[in-house]
């Protein structure tokens, strides 16, 4: 019992960092109806930033997260006004070709910059609670909390302030919410940046998480959150937010008892919601 | 482009790469032998993609299909080349229908999310199952047999032997590539890419010809990855990871989508400036970011494209 | 009276709240030609999207000669026999319109899965294509792309493209919108020629009440997804209630008002 709980504890809190970077894909699937493949490398560079940030400005963690989402947002806002708006009108394919471009990028400047190999952080989180008489890390529980924070946060912004009444609008009817007078391409870098803030944000709180920096922990968690957001239906949050509990309690799961494959299971159930509903659990009917 | 010029271009093609192992040039056999690998690969790929529309990110697992295939094939049962690629193909053609069965219902971005699920799922199968793949350290020691033919034994140890061997292989890809894009068949998946829902009312069963499509260019991928395993002798996880996924998508785009030359273009293209840049940098991938960055800009009709359009504009100043 | 060539039993669609499709019980005799007029809104192009597949059945069944193909997928449809033009311009953009007719031809005579040998040797199907182009007018068009086509040449090759599927039953929706009255003069003369012919029992939905009187015997009016009326174009002339719901549309300046007919 004690070990269920742990590891139904232990898959919250690493759900919540692919919740952080698939809530940022989904709004910007949800706004700008693209699918961004570099968002992965938003995590990454989050995480990254916060590092050195923190070594910068001197062992202020918090401080570090506060900055450093904030330079990768500004990242993305580049990236959006720059190159992403010029290929809204293309077919998918060059869509999405040109966000895996940026990956190649990113990926690699990163191991231009800070190396390739990983980079250990210096410990600061040791404090842990008993659960069931077991230790278990406090830093992971405060990271189950902010998850739903974030959700919560999400939610109010989007359907309770003007603004996100103007985001909405914008996201179902483009010409129409400019005929009102909405400036939409500007209305679009930044729900982009935003997005690009949370999945940094995600990173930059992934440090003392995972303990490791490495140039690869881009690529990892783009899949979980592809399949994430896939499942919860591209462009609905809620869905997101869902799965993404789902995804992180099974592959807690699958680590545990089925190490060659845990990620078999997500996959699995990809396929299958997949089948049942074609365009995820609560995604948009075609 | 005159019909006498059409049909001469791929002689002459055909006679320069015979032509390549005469040089003398170990490197460059070796990275033409590369080439029409990849050249394999992009061609059957583009018969999903450039033809039919659908994109997929994980056709890398095919690959590693005909690879691991082909490599286990040789180790366990016979090293015969031929009789290894028949393995390899038909290993990724058998994946590819399981996949494509469940690919094929979903459409545009989710059909491109599960091919890319699926294509790590396999890295990460090939990964952990280290008795039967080696896992990370690969499957090594793979020989080249000798080739059995009509009573003959021919041997392919030398680099210039086995050129000859994946030439014609690779010519009879190529050539069975370009009779699907010219066959009614062909038309139709045009049809298909154009306007999927049009196609089906005009009677064409949409999902069972991209099944069908699918399985082909995976057989192509398998065939290619059969080959790189007897030019290396080894097979590698990383074959089905995303990344080398992505090479076939962005050789074809580099070539042009439309037209069977470009995926070749593509390939030669391709591995010539991995070869330059790697010279220079060891961020190759970092510099190939910045090319794509660049031909989705400036040449999205890749060169094969862009050099059609300059001649149709010349050749019909009037238009 | 001759078997219907379809026919529906209590077929039902709701589109979220609103009734698009209420208990229709509707035949359609082979060799017929009829129209289905009604305002914005009234169900017809739900209807065709039903009988043709577009949309799934909720209830009800549609019989198509003596088949039940309320459950068949589009395709199976067609290669049934029944198909359907659009009414927004619904072809494959980047294809010439030799083949664009050559597609739903090369699979109305079963020749998709030839996939080794070159379609320029498929001689039955492209005379068969290059028929379908002459009888919308466009044999001179037959290398343009359908993109770079004028806006009245696309909307003749999509009938043309549904055409080209040989149909025994044939939904054309609104297929004059958008063209100028030479084309809509050549478009119906083709219907009208290929009606008489009796192998296509046409069934169009219009707007134009010019074309809907002289082209068809029959005309069924449709309103909130029910049949207000189903009869000879005289009898749905003067039908009182075709001519209320009609009140306040312009439709109504093409029909012979009744003394005290307007407020």
């Amino acid at each position: 019992m004690q070990s269920l709980v742990h590891v139904v504890l232990a898959g919250l809190s690493s759900g919540m960092f692919i919740w952080l970077v698939a809530s940022g894909l989904t709004l910007i699937f949800g706004v700008l109806g693209v699918l961004n493949f570099a968002h992965g490398s938003f995590y990454m560079l989050g995480a990254y930033v916060c590092f050195s940030v923190a070594r910068l400005l001197g062992p202020h963690f918090w401080l570090a997260v506060l900055v450093g989402p904030l330079v990768v947002a500004a990242i993305g806002y580049a990236m959006e006004h720059r190159f992403l708006r010029r290929v809204y009108q293309l077919a998918l394919p060059y869509q999405l070709l040109l966000t895996f471009a940026f990956v190649l990028i990113f990926d690699n400047l990163v191991k231009l910059i800070w190396g390739a190999g990983s980079i250990s952080p210096p410990p600061g989180f040791s404090g842990s609670i008993l659960v069931l008489g077991r230790k278990f890390p406090l830093y992971s529980l405060f990271i189950i909390a902010v998850g739903p924070l974030v959700a919560l946060g999400l939610w109010t912004l989007l359907d309770l302030t003007w603004v996100g009444r103007t985001v909405r609008a914008a996201a179902s009817d483009r010409e129409m919410a400019s005929a009102l007078g909405v400036r939409v391409p500007a209305l679009f870098s930044r729900v982009f940046a935003f997005g690009a803030w949370l999945g940094a944000l995600g990173g930059a709180l992934a440090v003392p998480y995972v303990g490791l920096l490495t140039p690869g922990m881009g690529e990892s968690i783009i899949i979980e959150a592809f399949m994430v957001a896939v499942i919860g239906g591209l462009g609905s949050l809620k869905g997101a937010f869902l799965a993404a509990l789902v995804i992180g309690i099974l592959s807690a799961f699958g680590t545990r008892y089925f190490p060659a494959f845990d990620m078999a299971l997500a996959f699995v159930l990809m396929a299958a919601v997949l089948l049942w509903r074609p365009r995820g659990l609560f995604g948009a009917a075609a | 482009m005159t019909r006498a010029l059409r049909l001469a271009a791929p002689l002459l093609v055909l006679a320069a790469l015979c032509a390549v192992p005469l040089a003398g040039e170990r490197f460059l056999t070796y990275l033409a032998i590369r080439v029409m690998i990849l050249g394999v690969f992009a061609s059957g790929y583009n018969l999903l993609l450039g033809q039919t529309g659908l994109l997929s990110f994980g056709h890398g697992a095919f690959y590693a299909a005909g690879a691991y295939g082909l490599g286990l094939f040789s180790l366990h049962v016979s090293a015969h080349p031929l009789l290894g690629l028949a393995v390899a193909v038909a290993a990724a053609a058998l994946l590819a229908l399981f996949v494509g069965f469940l690919c094929v219902r979903s459409s545009e971005v989710y059909f491109s999310m599960l091919t890319l699920a699926f294509g790590m799922l396999a890295f990460a199968v090939i990964w952990n199952a280290r008795e039967v793949t080696g896992g990370d350290d690969g499957l090594v020691g793979v020989v080249r047999g000798k080739l059995s033919l009509l009573g003959l034994a021919l041997p392919l140890g030398k680099e210039s032997q086995l050129y000859y061997f994946v030439l014609a292989l690779f010519a009879l890809a190529v050539w069975v590539a370009h009779r699907i894009r010219s066959s009614p068949f062909g038309l139709v998946l045009a049809g298909m890419r154009e306007n999927a829902v049009r196609a089906a009312f005009a009677g064409v069963p949409v999902r069972r010809y991209r099944l069908a499509v699918f399985v082909v260019s995976a057989a192509f991928a398998g065939l290619a990855g059969g080959l790189e395993v007897l030019l290396e002798g080894s097979a590698r996880p990383f074959m089905s990871h995303w990344t080398h996924s992505a090479e076939p998508i962005l050789v074809s785009l580099l070539g042009g989508l439309g037209s069977l030359a470009g995926p070749l273009a593509g390939s030669l293209l391709f591995v010539a400036l991995r070869e330059i840049v790697q010279r220079f940098t060891e961020h190759w991938m970092l510099a190939f970011g910045v090319i794509l960055l660049l031909i989705i800009g400036l040449a999205r009709e890749g060169v094969v494209g862009t050099l059609e359009q300059l001649l149709a504009r010349r050749g019909a100043p009037e238009a | 009276m001759s078997e219907p060539i379809l026919s529906t039993h209590r077929l039902t669609n709701w589109f979220g709240k609103v009734c698009t499709a209420e208990d229709l019980d509707l035949a359609f005799r082979p060799g017929e030609l009829t129209s289905i007029i009604g305002p914005n809104g009234a169900g017809k192009s739900t209807l065709i999207n039903l009988l043709t597949g577009h949309l799934p059945v909720q209830s009800g069944r549609i019989v198509f000669r003596g088949v039940e193909v309320t459950r068949l997928p589009i395709h199976a449809r067609v290669r049934l026999g029944i198909c359907r033009s659009f009414q927004v311009v619904n072809v494959f953009p980047q294809l010439s319109a030799l083949d664009n007719v050559l597609i739903p031809a090369l699979a109305a005579a079963g020749r998709t899965r030839r996939f080794l040998a070159p379609v320029s040797r498929e001689r039955a199907a492209r005379a068969e294509a290059e028929a379908v182009l002459a009888s919308v007018g466009l044999s001179e068009r037959r290398d343009t792309r359908a993109a770079a086509l004028s806006h009245g040449d696309r909307h003749l090759l999509e009938v043309g493209v549904a055409l080209a599927a040989r149909p025994a039953l044939l939904f054309l929706d609104e297929p004059t919108a958008g063209m100028n009255p030479v084309e809509r003069a050549r478009l119906l003369e083709s219907v009208r020629g290929l009606a008489r012919e009796g192998r296509t029992t046409f069934v169009v939905v219009e707007h134009d009440m010019d074309v809907v009187f002289s082209l068809s015997a029959r005309v069924v009016v449709l309103n909130r997804g029910e049949v207000l009326c189903d009869g000879t174009p005289d009898v749905v002339r003067n039908d009182r209630k075709v001519r209320e719901v009609y009140l306040g549309d312009e439709v109504i300046d093409l029909m012979p008002v009744a003394e005290g007919a307007r407020p």
